[in-house]
C-alpha cells in the first residue's frame, strides 16, 4: 500500500501544475493531513488535484471549491474523504523506495542498537514490516542488513517479520519475482547480489534471502494477534495508518509501542505522520527522514 | 564542555579581517543599524545607505522579488519594498544581500553555495519558527539564522589550512562540524565567530547568538532566540539544508534543552506541529536554493 510519491509514466511528463494552483487544494491537503497524517507537499500538489478531479467526475461536482464544500458540509463527507484517500493511493511501490530511512537505519540506527548493553546479551534483531503489502519493502530490510553481515551484525542474529492483511499480497510477496518497475531503484550490484532471474523479464530473490524472513498476514486491528508481536526492535509502518479511523489508528500505534523493545524504533511512510496520536513515542530526525523512538529504560523517560 | 577561550594570536588573527577590502563599504553601518531600537530608525537612512552600492541595492530588488521574502515580482525602489514589506522585512534583505557580497573567500574550505544555502535556509527557519510564536520578533530571528555561523566565513579566511583539515575529519566521520573543529583545532566556529562579532560590536543577542548556538545551556542572555537559532539548525541539517555531508546524527528536538529553554519563553511552542513544520520546510528548499543562487550570482559579478 503506497502513497504515490514518485510521478511515473505520462503524468511525470506533463504534471498538472496549474490546475494545482487554486487554494481549494491547499485547503483539501489540509483537511487530508488532519484527517489522515499525510502530507502533500507544494511539488505533488498536482497529484492532489488529479485525484480530486477524479472524484469530482466521479460524484458530479464542478470543481476544487464545490468539491471542498462536499468534503466539508454534505452528508456523505467522510465517505468522500475516505474515497479521496483512496485515490491517493495505489497498490504498487518499489524496493529501495526511502533512501533516507535505509541511511538512518544503517548509518545511525544499528550501530546504536548493536552498541545497546541490553541487545548484546541475545543479539538478535526482530524487524517487523508492518503493511509489507507484496514484499518490497521487507526485501529491501533484508539486503540492507545483510550488506551489514560481516560488519556492524557480525555474530548477530536478525530477523524480518513481514504482514499483510491481503492474502494475495502475502503470497506475491513470499514468490519474490519483480519486474523493471518494482526495481527501478534497484541498483546492479543489489540485482546481481541477491536476485536470480525469474523469466524474460523479471527476476526472484534469491531463497538465502529469503530465509531471513516470515510472512504472515495479520489484521493490525486484531488485538489478540498484536499482542503476540513483542520484542521487536524497529517497526515500519509506510502509508497503512491512513486506511484507519481515527481510534482504530491510536490502537494500533498503542501496540506498537507496546510491541516495542525499549529504544526500538517506529518508521512511517515519509510524507507521513503520527500526528498527536500518541504521547509516549519521540519523534526524532535523523537526515532526511523521522522516525519514532520508545526511549531506552536509561533515558529515564519512557 | 566549557568554552575554549581562545588565545590572542587567535584573536590577534581575527582583528585584521577588517581589512579585507571587498567587504562591502554599507555592511558594518547596515549591522549598526540593527542594533538600533525601531523606532529611532529612519527609513530614509535606510536607503541612503543602500545608495552608496548600486550592486548591493539591485540585488535587495531581486530578493524581494522572491517567493521567501513575500513578494512575486521585484519591487521597482528600496522605498517602494519598504512601503510593501515593511522596514524590518527590507532590512533582513539588505543583510542578505551584504553577507552575500561580503566574503569573498578564496580559501573556501566548504563549498559557498552549500555554505549560503544552510546559512539562509537557517534565517528562513528562524523566521518561520518565530512567526509561530507570539511576541517573537521574526525579523531579529532571521538576522540570527544568517550570522549564527559567522566563525565558518571567519575560519576560512584566517585559519584556512586548520579548517580545511576539521572539515575533512567532519566528512570523513560523518560527525557534526562543531565537534570536529574542536578535536583538529582546539576551538570551533563560535568562538572565532565571536571575535569577530565583538571586534563588529554587533547587537549583544546576535554576539550570543554566533557564540552558543551549540552550547545553549552556556548562554546567559538572550537564551530564547540562542535556543531558537539552535533548534533550527538542527532542523535544516537534518533536512539536506546541512554542510554538504551526511551527519551520522539522531535529533530529538523535544529532547533538547533548548527546546525547553524556548518553551519557558513561549508557552505556545507547545502548538507547535514539528512534523508538519517540516514537511513545510521540504517544501521551501527548491525557492532556498533559487535564494542562494540569486545571492552569489551577484557576488561572482563583482
Amino acid at each position: 500500500m503506497t502513497i504515490v510519491t514518485q510521478p511515473s509514466g505520462a503524468s511525470a511528463a506533463t504534471p498538472n501544475r496549474t490546475a494545482a494552483a487554486d487554494p481549494a487544494y491547499r485547503q483539501i491537503r489540509d483537511l487530508v493531513y488532519k484527517v489522515s497524517g499525510i502530507y502533500q507537499a507544494e511539488d505533488k500538489l498536482y497529484l492532489l488535484a488529479d485525484g480530486c478531479a477524479r472524484r469530482c467526475k466521479a460524484i458530479g461536482v464542478q470543481g476544487p471549491r464545490q468539491y471542498w464544500d462536499h468534503l466539508t458540509a454534505h452528508p456523505n463527507r467522510d465517505g468522500e474523504l475516505r474515497q479521496l484517500l483512496n485515490e491517493l493511493t495505489i497498490g504498487e511501490t518499489c524496493l529501495f523506495r526511502s533512501q533516507p530511512q535505509l541511511d538512518a537505519l544503517r548509518k545511525v540506527i544499528l550501530p546504536e542498537l548493536t552498541g545497546d548493553k541490553m541487545r548484546q546479551v541475545t543479539k538478535r534483531l526482530r524487524i517487523w514490516s508492518a503493511g509489507c503489502s507484496t514484499g518490497e519493502e521487507p526485501y529491501t530490510l533484508a539486503m540492507t542488513l545483510m550488506e551489514e553481515k560481516d560488519g556492524l551484525l557480525k555474530d548477530w542474529q536478525f530477523e524480518i517479520v513481514a504482514t499483510d492483511l491481503n492474502d494475495r499480497s502475502v503470497e506475491k510477496a513470499k514468490a519474490g519475482v519483480y519486474g523493471d518497475y518494482a526495481l527501478r531503484n534497484t541498483s546492479d550490484y543489489f540485482k546481481r547480489k541477491y536476485f536470480v532471474p525469474a523469466d524474460e523479464t523479471r527476476i526472484q530473490v534469491r531463497p538465502d534471502l529469503k530465509k531471513f524472513i516470515t510472512f504472515n498476514r495479520l489484521n493490525l486491528l486484531d488485538d489478540s494477534k498484536m499482542l503476540f508481536m513483542k520484542g521487536m526492535d524497529i517497526i515500519f509502518c509506510c502509508n497503512v495508518l491512513i486506511y484507519f479511523d481515527g481510534a482504530s489508528k491510536s490502537r494500533v500505534i498503542a501496540h506498537f509501542f507496546n510491541d516495542l523493545s525499549f529504544g526500538g524504533y517506529l518508521f512511517l511512510g515519509t510524507s507521513e505522520s503520527l500526528l498527536k496520536l500518541n504521547e509516549q513515542f519521540h519523534l526524532v530526525h535523523f537526515p532526511g527522514t523521522i522516525a519514532y523512538w520508545k526511549p531506552s529504560l536509561q533515558s529515564g523517560k519512557p | 564542555m566549557n568554552t575554549t577561550a581562545i588565545t590572542q594570536d587567535i584573536r590577534e588573527r581575527i582583528s585584521h579581517i577588517e581589512s579585507t577590502p571587498a567587504i562591502p563599504a554599507v555592511l558594518l553601518p547596515l549591522l549598526k543599524l540593527l542594533n538600533m531600537p525601531s523606532d529611532r530608525v529612519q527609513m530614509d537612512e535606510v536607503a541612503q545607505l543602500i545608495s552608496y552600492d548600486q550592486a548591493i541595492s539591485a540585488q535587495c530588488l531581486r530578493i524581494a522579488g522572491s517567493p521567501l521574502f513575500g513578494l512575486s515580482r521585484p519591487p521597482k525602489s528600496i522605498p517602494a519594498a519598504v512601503v510593501v514589506l515593511g522596514l524590518h522585512r527590507v532590512e533582513s534583505i539588505l543583510l542578505t544581500s551584504c553577507m552575500g557580497l561580503a566574503f569573498p573567500v578564496k580559501t573556501w574550505s566548504i563549498d559557498p553555495g552549500v555554505f549560503w544555502r544552510h546559512s539562509l535556509a537557517c534565517a528562513m527557519v528562524c523566521r518561520k519558527f518565530s512567526e509561530s510564536l507570539a511576541g517573537a520578533d521574526a525579523e531579529k530571528a532571521y538576522a540570527a539564522g544568517l550570522l549564527h555561523d559567522l566563525g565558518i566565513l571567519v575560519n576560512c579566511l584566517v585559519f584556512p589550512g586548520e579548517f580545511a583539515a576539521a572539515m575533512e575529519r567532519a566528512r570523513q566521520l560523518q560527525m557534526p562540524l562543531d565537534e570536529a573543529e574542536r578535536t583538529t583545532m582546539g576551538f570551533t566556529h563560535c568562538e572565532s565567530g565571536r571575535a569577530l562579532a565583538e571586534q563588529w560590536g554587533l547587537a549583544d543577542a546576535l554576539i550570543e547568538v554566533v557564540a552558543h548556538h551549540h552550547t545553549v545551556e552556556q548562554t546567559e542572555t538572550s537564551r530564547g532566540l540562542v535556543a531558537l537559532v539552535h533548534l533550527s539548525d538542527l532542523l535544516c541539517r537534518m533536512r539536506g539544508l546541512d554542510y554538504g555531508y551526511y551527519e551520522r546524527h539522531k535529533v530529538d528536538l523535544l529532547a533538547d534543552p533548548a527546546w525547553q529553554i524556548l518553551l519557558q519563553e513561549h508557552k505556545d511552542l507547545e502548538n507547535v506541529d514539528l512534523v508538519r513544520f517540516t514537511f513545510e520546510l521540504d517544501d521551501a528548499v527548491s525557492e532556498i536554493h533559487e535564494l542562494v543562487s540569486m545571492v552569489l550570482g551577484n557576488a561572482a559579478q563583482t
